[in-house]
């Protein structure tokens, strides 16, 4: 039976959302392989977070069925007061499954999603808002020029503007620099990168404000108006990380008429899953605290015994790669089916 | 930069989550005064889920802004896959505040919301999702009969007069042995209780051979998604005190509020009631497999860094 007054009925008042609410997805199953760094990696977007973002926010992490270790992390980081919402999931609902939960639940008006594995750069923010107030239609402002049309030329939300005399269409050369660094963090070889270098971005341009936006956005980070969030969800979501399905989300956004955006700079970086010295000299640069340069010496090659050379050599050859990354890849599903059914 | 494939490509198939989500909001600040058994009261809630919960279900927690002790319990039972979504909020959004969260990103087609200090018995479930498959128009469906303010079911009894398939019956129908545990619950005194038993009545429902009582509450009930989804976001500007308008709300949309006819969850209140403290009960935990035993999976995951970075070097 109830004894006395709950206090909470006394009136006191409940916490107010901050106007921006940033939203990241982990997914850490364990911390070998491709995921060794990734904890790392996240530790810098977290400090680059709170370095560079210009105004209060509310962070909520998702975490999608990592590691003990890696949650361990994230509890800790929640006690400390750097993470405001943790979401745990006993499973990994795959990257459209715990969209639908940030898009749908994010109480914020403006919710900014982001891979984990994203440096923020002092700006991004004040870019990507004059970005979303020169264009009323923005579905999603990304703060890194987009390269990539994921829509393949099927976007129809933007043909509109083509009539308003407030919009201009046109090209925008990035500069070097930027197109290296995108190719740099996606890990692009020579040919693509040159195909990036000799193609223009399609740009608009708001000429009463002069405000530049690329058409089209990314998935690793972008900016959604909750009006539109709440307005695509369900995503389907079967997969763990299927294009057709993070791709649904460009869909809704484009036949509910609302604009894929970018910012012409780079005030975004794709960390990846290595830690290198130009990344940690970025971060220190960014947050004012010297980044841990253990990984970056841990991973400093050794010198190699015969039979790692023989491996390395052989490693090389295309049909023993393919052997390779069957075998890596029946051990990730091996681990990671057991990880689901903790 | 990336070196290698994200491995969460290879994932062919996610776990699709069940029809009904059970949804807990929690608020426990510290382990003394009203609070004091309020974690003990938590765990038997718990356990009550995990033993007498029939048809398949995901749990979710939301916890608004617990002491230590309240999320070192709650984060070991995520780990041990007892609790499948746990949310843990830095501040208290409130009752209003976690609604929101809950109600807009649960994935089940049903919701079954509890406050933190209910108490299940077997059958619970079933016998509210069978009221709400065999009423078309259900709205809440609490699973304790009870008495409420007849402003919150005048959409209920229209209903019934009007619906030629249904029987509409009044009496006194709840026990009041089941009447006086629920208000003695609530810190009524006897006397009080027994006035207002007297006073007052029930009313029955029977339609499509499934009988229910007329009332429902906020502080336990079974919802389909796509109606809760109707009234959010709430207000959320105090940490409780504004939930009571969900009940006002439905009714007002044309929904109709049920309870069960037997008294299938019982309030416990911030008092683990006597004989009653928290068991260990069978649960849908994690099953420790061979690839779980450190001497196995240890290899493994070295084999698989090994290969890693022979392959990406």
């Amino acid at each position: 039976m109830r004894t006395g007054k709950n206090p909470a009925k006394d009136g006191l008042p409940a916490y107010t959302p901050h106007r921006l609410g940033i939203a990241l997805i982990v997914y850490i199953p364990f911390t070998q392989g491709y995921f060794e760094n990734s904890l790392q990696v996240f530790g810098y977007q977290l400090a680059s977070l709170r370095a560079a973002t210009s105004e209060p926010f509310d962070l909520l992490v998702f975490d999608n069925g990592s590691c003990l270790e890696a949650v361990s992390k994230l509890k800790d980081l929640h006690a400390l007061g750097q993470i405001d919402w943790l979401v745990l999931s006993a499973h990994n609902m795959g990257k459209a499954g715990a969209w639908n939960w940030i898009f749908a639940a994010m109480p914020n008006e403006l919710i900014c999603y982001a891979d984990s594995d994203v440096l923020f750069r002092p700006g991004w923010l004040p870019a990507s808002l004059q970005v979303l107030q020169a264009f009323p239609k923005a579905g999603m402002v990304g703060a890194q020029p987009n390269f990539y049309d994921v829509m393949e030329g099927e976007g129809q939300a933007h043909q509109a503007l083509h009539f308003d005399p407030e919009y201009r269409f046109g090209d925008y050369w990035p500069d070097q620099g930027t197109v290296d660094e995108y190719c740099f963090g996606i890990g692009a070889n020579d040919e693509l990168a040159a195909q990036f270098h000799n193609t223009p971005l399609p740009s608009i341009t708001h000429q009463p404000s002069d405000t530049q936006a690329i058409l089209g956005a990314s998935h690793m980070q972008f900016i959604i108006p909750r009006q539109v969030a709440r307005q695509v969800v369900p995503l389907p979501a079967t997969r763990g990380l299927l294009r057709a399905e993070t791709m649904s989300l460009d869909h809704k956004i484009d036949q509910l008429g609302y604009l894929h955006l970018s910012t012409p700079r780079a005030h975004v970086f794709h960390m990846g899953n290595t830690v290198n010295e130009r990344l940690l000299q970025e971060v220190e640069q960014i947050t004012a605290i010297p980044a841990s340069h253990e990984t970056a010496r841990k991973r400093a090659p050794a010198r190699a015994s015969r039979t790692q050379r023989w491996l390395t050599s052989l490693a090389k050859r295309p049909r023993f790669q393919r052997l390779l990354l069957r075998a890596y890849n029946l051990l990730f599903r091996v681990l990671y089916s057991e990880s689901q059914e903790k | 930069m990336r070196i290698g494939q994200n491995p969460a490509k290879s994932i062919d198939s996610v776990p699709q989550p069940a029809r009904v989500t059970v949804a807990i909001v929690t608020y426990i600040p510290f382990l003394s005064g009203y609070y004091a058994q309020s974690l003990d009261v938590l765990k038997a809630c718990l356990e009550s889920i995990w033993g007498n919960t029939d048809p398949p279900y995901d749990l979710l927690v939301f916890d608004n802004a617990s002491c230590p002790e309240t999320r070192a319990f709650l984060t070991g039972a995520h780990q041990q896959n007892r609790i499948q979504y746990l949310v843990l909020s830095d501040k208290n959004v409130g009752k209003g505040g976690a609604w929101n969260f809950i109600f807009q990103a649960v994935p089940g087609e049903f919701i079954a919301y509890a406050d933190s200090d209910i108490r299940f018995y077997p059958g619970w479930l079933s016998s509210s999702l069978a009221i709400l498959d065999a009423y078309p128009r259900a709205g809440m469906v609490t699973a304790c009969p009870m008495r409420t303010p007849e402003a919150f079911y005048t959409t209920t009894l229209e209903w019934a007069r009007q619906e030629s398939g249904a029987t509409l019956e009044n009496g006194k129908y709840i026990p009041w042995e089941v009447y006086l545990q629920h208000v003695l619950s609530l810190g009524t005194s006897e006397e009080q209780a027994r006035e207002w038993y007297k006073s007052r009545s029930d009313w029955r429902l029977t339609f499509n051979g499934i009988q229910a009582l007329i009332g429902a509450a906020h502080f336990q009930f079974t919802v389909r998604k796509t109606i809760i989804q109707e009234f959010v976001p709430f207000s959320m500007n105090r940490p409780m005190g504004q939930v009571r308008s969900l009940d006002e709300q439905i009714n007002q949309a044309g929904y109709l509020r049920l309870t069960t006819c037997e008294p299938l969850v019982t309030h416990m209140g911030n008092r683990v009631p006597e004989g009653t403290s928290p068991r260990s009960a069978a649960s849908p935990g994690r099953s420790r497999s061979l690839f779980d035993l450190p001497f196995i999976r240890k290899p493994l995951l070295r084999l698989y860094d090994a290969i890693f970075r022979l392959y990406h070097q």
